[in-house]
C-alpha cells in the first residue's frame, strides 16, 4: 500500500508538468495585456509598452517559461504582477476561507444527501421518493447564484438571522466562523446534494436486489440494519467516487459563491486574476487546483480500500 | 425574531452549545462607531498611485500620501502642504516652502528633498509632468522645508498641476521610495496624509484597511474637495470590496457595510425605500462617454465617415442605455467638457443637437468612399458603460449602412486590441469604446483623449494640428477669458474632425447609511468629517 501511495504522489509530478506546459501556452497566446490594466485607461500606448517592457512581458516564450519553471522546482510560485506580492502570500490569505467553505459544504451534503438517497431508495416509486426527486432536479437546474441571492433575501435581509455576505477566520470563534459559512454552504452544496443524492438512490436501488439483501431481511434484521449496514455498506464505492469528482464541482462552484457571497476566497482570487492577467497568479492557482484534484482522487483511490476489502493496490 | 433573539433560543442554542460558546464581537459598540465600512468602486489591486492610474488607487492614495496643492470644489488649487510659494517676475522660477510640523507615518519628517523626488517620479508619468519636464532647468531642495523648480520657460498652469485630482496626483512620498523607478511598482506604503495604509491587513480583492494618523497636522481652513483640513472622525476605513452589486445592495440594507460608493443604477429604487438608507449622486462632475473611432484606417481616416457618425447619433439612446430611465442621471453633450465647470462650451456642437439625420449621415458616408467593408467594433462586455454603448452604435452604424464586426470581448482583451496600430483585418480594429470621469474632461490638462497629436495621442491617434494649436493656447492663457476661449475653439475644432464622438454625459450614485455623516459630493469618495454615530 505505502509504496502504491508513493508510486501515485510521484506520479503527480508528470501531470503538473503538462498542466504547467498547458497553462503557460493558453496564456501567452490569449488575448489581453495586464500592462494596459495597471496603466489605466488614461495612459498613452508609450506609457503601456513601457510597463510591459518592465514587466518583462515582452521577452519570447521559452524565455519566459523557463523563468518560471525554476521557480516553480524552487517552490517559488512567482509575484503578481498587480499587487506585487508573492503568489503563495496571496494564495495563503485566501486559503483558509476556500477550504472551510468546501469543508463545510461537503459536510452538510453529505449528510444531508445520503441519507435522502437512501429514502428515496427504500421507498422507490412512492411520493417520498418522486418528491426527493423532484428536489434533485431543483438542484441541478436551479444555478449557484439563485439559491444565493434567494438564501440571503430569506435569512439575512427579511429574518436578519445571518450575515448576507464576508468572513469571519475560525480563530475568532467557531460560532462567528460557521454563521457566515452557513448560507454559501447551503448554496454551494445544492447541486452537490443532488449529485449525490442521485447516484445514491441508483445505486442502492441496485444493491437491494441482489440476494444477500433478501438474504438479510429473510434473517429478520431491521430495516435500518439491512439500509445502512448491508446495502449502504456495498453502494459506497460509486458514491465515494461521486463525491471525489463533485470536489471539481466545488471548486468551479466556489468561484460564483464567493463572489455572491463576498467570501475572500481562492475563486475570487482566480476571478480577479484572470480578468487582469495577473499571469504568475492564474498559474500558481491552476497547478494549486489541479494539485488538490489529484490529491482527492488518490484520497477516493484509498478510501475504496476501506469500504470494500476486496481492493487491494 | 431577530438573529440575536434566534441564538438566544432554542434554534440556535445546539450550535453554540457546540461551538463552546458565542464568541465576542469582533468589534465593540464605541469601536464599531469609529470604523467607517466602505465598498469601493473596484478592487484595490496595487498601491502605487505613480505606477498605476487606476481611479480607485488614486482614490485610496489621497487618504494616505497628501499632495503640495488640492483643487477645491471650485476646482482652484489650494495650498495643502505647501506654506507659501513665490514665482520670479519671469515666471520661470517657483520656489515652494512647506508647513511646519509634517511628519511621514514612519514619523520622519517631510522634508523638501522628498518633495524633489517625488515630483520627479510623478513627472514621468503625467500629461503636465512631461511638460514641465521638457522646460525643466532644474529642481532642488533649497533646505528641509523649501525646494526650487526653475524653467526655460514661464508654465502658468503650474498650481493646477500640483494640486489636480486626476490621476496620477502629486502625491509625495519618502526620498526613498520616490527613488523608485516610475515603471516599477512601489513596496512601501508610507505617506503623510490623514491616514496610514495598514499593509499586513490588505488582501488584494477582498479588503484594504486605513488607520488614522495621530501626528497629522490638517489645514486650520474648512475641508473643500482636496483642499483645506483632512480632520479624520473616524479611527478606521475598512474597504470591503465586493464584486457583486447585488450583495453590497443587501450589506447596505443590512448594515454590514456603512457607505457603497457607487450603486448601480437598477437598484437605486431598492435603496431609496429603505429609510435607514440616504442616496444621492456622488460625483457632479459626473462621466463622459467615449465612442473612440481609429484615425488611421478606412473608413474613419475619412473625417465624413466620422462626421456621419455625429449626424446619425442620438445621445438619448447611448445615455438610456447606460442609465436607465432616470432622466436625472444624464445629459446631452454636444462637445467634450464637462457640464457645469467653467470652461464648458457647446462651440461647435450644432452636429449634436435636434433631430438626426439619418438619410444625410448615409449620403456623407457615401462620399467618403466607404462600400460596406466591415468595421470591426471591440466591445468589452464585462463593462456595463462599454456594453451599453456598443450595443446601441451596433444598430446605429447598421441604420447607416455600415457593416458591423461585433467583437464581443472583455476589457482585459480592448486594452491590448486598441493599442494596435495594424489595420483591422490583422488584429487591430476600428472602434472601441470607453469612459471618462468628468473630473478629467474640465481642462485640457488631464484629458489625454481630448489630445490630436497623432502618433502620441490616445488610442485611435487622431492627428488634428487645429486642436493642438487650441491645447497650447490654453496652457498658455493668462486669464479665465483667455482659456474660454481657447478651450471654445479647440472643442469646434475637435468636433469639426471628430477626434472622438462624446455619446453623453451620465452621473451616478452613492449610498450610506443614515448614521454616516458628513459624506460631500466630488469626483472622489473624501473621507475627511465623515462621521458615524
Amino acid at each position: 500500500m505505502l509504496v502504491y501511495v508513493v508510486r501515485r504522489i510521484l506520479a503527480t509530478i508528470p501531470v503538473m508538468a503538462v498542466v504547467a506546459l498547458f497553462v503557460f501556452s493558453l496564456l501567452y497566446i490569449a488575448p489581453g495585456d495586464p500592462a494596459a490594466v495597471i496603466a489605466g485607461d488614461q495612459a498613452t500606448p508609450e506609457d503601456v509598452e513601457k510597463i510591459r517592457r518592465s514587466l518583462g512581458l515582452d521577452r519570447p516564450f521559452l524565455i519566459r517559461f523557463g523563468e518560471w519553471v525554476w521557480q516553480i522546482v524552487r517552490f517559488d510560485l512567482g509575484t503578481s504582477i498587480f499587487t506585487g506580492l508573492p503568489v503563495t502570500q496571496l494564495i495563503a490569505q485566501r486559503i483558509e476561507p476556500t477550504l472551510s467553505l468546501m469543508v463545510v459544504t461537503l459536510i452538510i451534503a453529505v449528510t444531508i444527501a445520503v441519507p435522502m438517497g437512501v429514502l428515496a431508495a427504500w421507498k422507490a416509486g412512492t411520493l417520498i421518493d418522486r418528491t426527493i426527486m423532484a428536489f434533485a432536479v431543483f438542484g441541478f437546474s436551479v444555478p449557484v447564484f439563485v439559491v444565493g441571492y434567494i438564501l440571503a433575501y430569506i435569512f439575512a435581509l427579511e429574518l436578519d438571522w445571518l450575515p448576507v455576505q464576508g468572513y469571519t477566520p475560525i480563530a475568532r470563534g467557531i460560532w462567528p466562523w460557521f454563521q457566515n459559512l452557513i448560507l454559501p454552504a447551503i448554496a454551494l452544496g445544492m447541486v452537490y446534494i443532488a449529485l449525490i443524492a442521485r447516484i445514491t438512490r441508483a445505486t442502492m436501488l441496485e444493491v437491494l436486489q441482489q440476494d444477500y439483501i433478501r438474504t438479510a431481511r429473510a434473517k429478520g434484521l431491521s430495516q435500518r440494519a439491512v439500509l445502512f449496514l448491508h446495502a449502504l455498506k456495498n453502494a459506497a464505492v460509486p458514491i465515494i467516487t461521486v463525491i471525489g469528482i463533485g470536489v471539481a464541482l466545488l471548486i468551479g462552484g466556489a468561484v460564483v459563491t464567493e463572489s455572491v457571497f463576498a467570501i475572500p476566497g481562492l475563486g475570487r482570487l482566480t476571478v480577479d486574476a484572470i480578468l487582469r492577467r495577473d499571469y504568475p497568479v492564474i498559474q500558481g492557482l491552476v497547478l494549486l487546483f489541479s494539485f488538490v484534484y489529484v490529491l482527492v482522487n488518490l484520497a477516493v483511490d484509498l478510501v475504496y480500500t476501506i469500504v470494500d476489502p476486496r481492493i487491494r493496490y | 425574531m431577530d438573529r440575536r433573539t434566534f441564538i438566544k433560543t432554542g434554534a440556535g442554542a445546539g450550535i453554540i452549545a457546540a461551538s463552546g460558546g458565542l464568541s465576542a464581537p469582533a468589534l465593540s459598540q464605541g469601536a464599531a462607531a469609529k470604523t467607517l465600512r466602505f465598498v469601493p468602486q473596484a478592487n484595490l489591486a496595487n498601491f502605487d498611485p505613480i505606477w498605476g492610474t487606476q481611479y480607485v488607487v488614486r482614490n485610496a492614495a489621497a487618504l494616505v500620501w497628501d499632495t503640495l496643492y488640492g483643487v477645491d470644489s471650485t476646482l482652484t488649487p489650494q495650498r495643502q502642504m505647501v506654506e507659501s510659494e513665490e514665482v520670479s517676475a519671469d515666471g520661470r522660477t517657483w520656489t515652494f516652502k512647506l508647513r511646519p510640523g509634517l511628519k511621514f507615518h514612519d514619523g520622519s519628517p517631510v522634508l523638501a528633498k522628498d518633495c524633489v523626488q517625488s515630483l520627479i517620479r510623478w513627472s514621468f508619468r503625467d500629461p503636465m509632468g512631461l511638460m514641465i519636464k521638457a522646460i525643466q532647468e532644474e529642481i532642488v531642495a533649497i533646505d528641509d522645508r523649501s525646494f526650487r523648480w526653475k524653467l526655460t520657460k514661464p508654465y502658468p498652469k503650474m498650481l493646477l498641476a500640483l494640486g489636480k485630482n486626476n490621476a496620477p496626483c502629486t502625491f509625495i512620498m519618502p526620498e526613498r521610495i520616490a527613488r523608485t523607478d516610475p515603471f516599477q511598482q512601489i513596496s512601501e506604503y508610507i505617506g503623510s496624509g490623514p491616514m496610514k495604509f495598514v499593509r499586513n491587513e490588505w488582501v488584494p480583492g477582498a479588503r484594504a484597511v486605513f488607520e488614522k494618523f495621530a501626528d497629522y497636522v490638517p489645514r486650520s481652513e474648512p475641508a473643500s474637495w482636496l483642499a483645506g483640513g483632512k480632520r479624520m472622525l473616524v479611527d478606521r476605513i475598512e474597504w470591503v470590496i465586493m464584486p457583486d452589486p447585488a450583495t453590497a445592495s443587501a450589506a447596505l440594507q443590512n448594515g454590514e457595510i456603512d457607505w457603497w460608493e457607487n450603486p448601480i443604477a437598477d437598484l437605486v429604487p431598492v435603496l431609496r425605500r429603505n429609510r435607514n438608507i440616504r442616496v444621492d449622486i456622488g460625483d457632479p462632475l459626473g462621466n463622459i462617454g467615449a465612442f473612440r473611432l481609429n484615425h488611421l484606417h478606412p473608413p474613419f481616416n475619412d473625417v465624413r465617415a466620422r462626421r456621419a457618425i455625429l449626424m446619425a447619433l442620438d445621445q438619448e439612446e447611448f445615455m438610456r442605455a447606460i442609465v436607465g430611465s432616470d432622466d436625472s442621471l444624464w445629459k446631452p453633450l454636444p462637445g467634450f467638457f464637462t457640464p457645469g465647470t467653467p470652461l464648458y462650451t457647446e462651440e461647435g456642437g450644432e452636429i449634436l443637437k435636434g433631430r438626426r439625420d439619418i438619410e444625410g449621415a448615409k449620403r456623407l458616408l457615401a462620399e467618403s468612399g466607404y462600400k460596406g467593408e466591415p468595421v470591426t467594433m471591440v466591445v468589452a462586455q464585462d463593462q456595463p458603460v462599454t456594453k451599453a454603448q456598443g450595443d446601441v452604435a451596433n444598430e446605429l452604424l447598421k441604420r447607416i449602412g455600415m457593416n458591423v464586426d461585433f467583437v464581443a470581448t472583455d476589457w482585459g482583451t480592448t486594452g491590448q486590441r486598441r493599442a494596435l496600430k495594424t489595420p483591422p483585418a490583422q488584429g487591430g480594429w476600428n472602434i472601441f469604446f470607453s469612459w471618462h470621469a468628468g473630473a478629467d474632461c474640465t481642462n485640457p490638462a488631464g484629458y489625454t483623449a481630448i489630445r490630436a497629436n497623432g502618433d502620441r495621442a490616445w488610442f485611435g491617434w487622431p492627428d488634428v494640428p487645429a486642436v493642438e494649436t487650441e491645447v497650447t493656447a490654453w496652457f498658455e492663457a493668462k486669464n479665465l477669458a483667455e482659456e474660454k476661449a481657447a478651450i471654445a475653439r479647440l472643442n469646434k475644432a475637435a468636433l469639426d474632425n471628430v477626434v472622438f464622438v462624446p455619446p453623453g454625459f451620465f452621473l451616478t450614485y452613492t449610498a450610506w447609511r443614515s448614521n454616516v455623516t458628513g459624506i460631500t459630493k466630488g469626483p472622489l469618495p473624501f473621507f475627511w468629517d465623515v462621521a458615524k454615530a
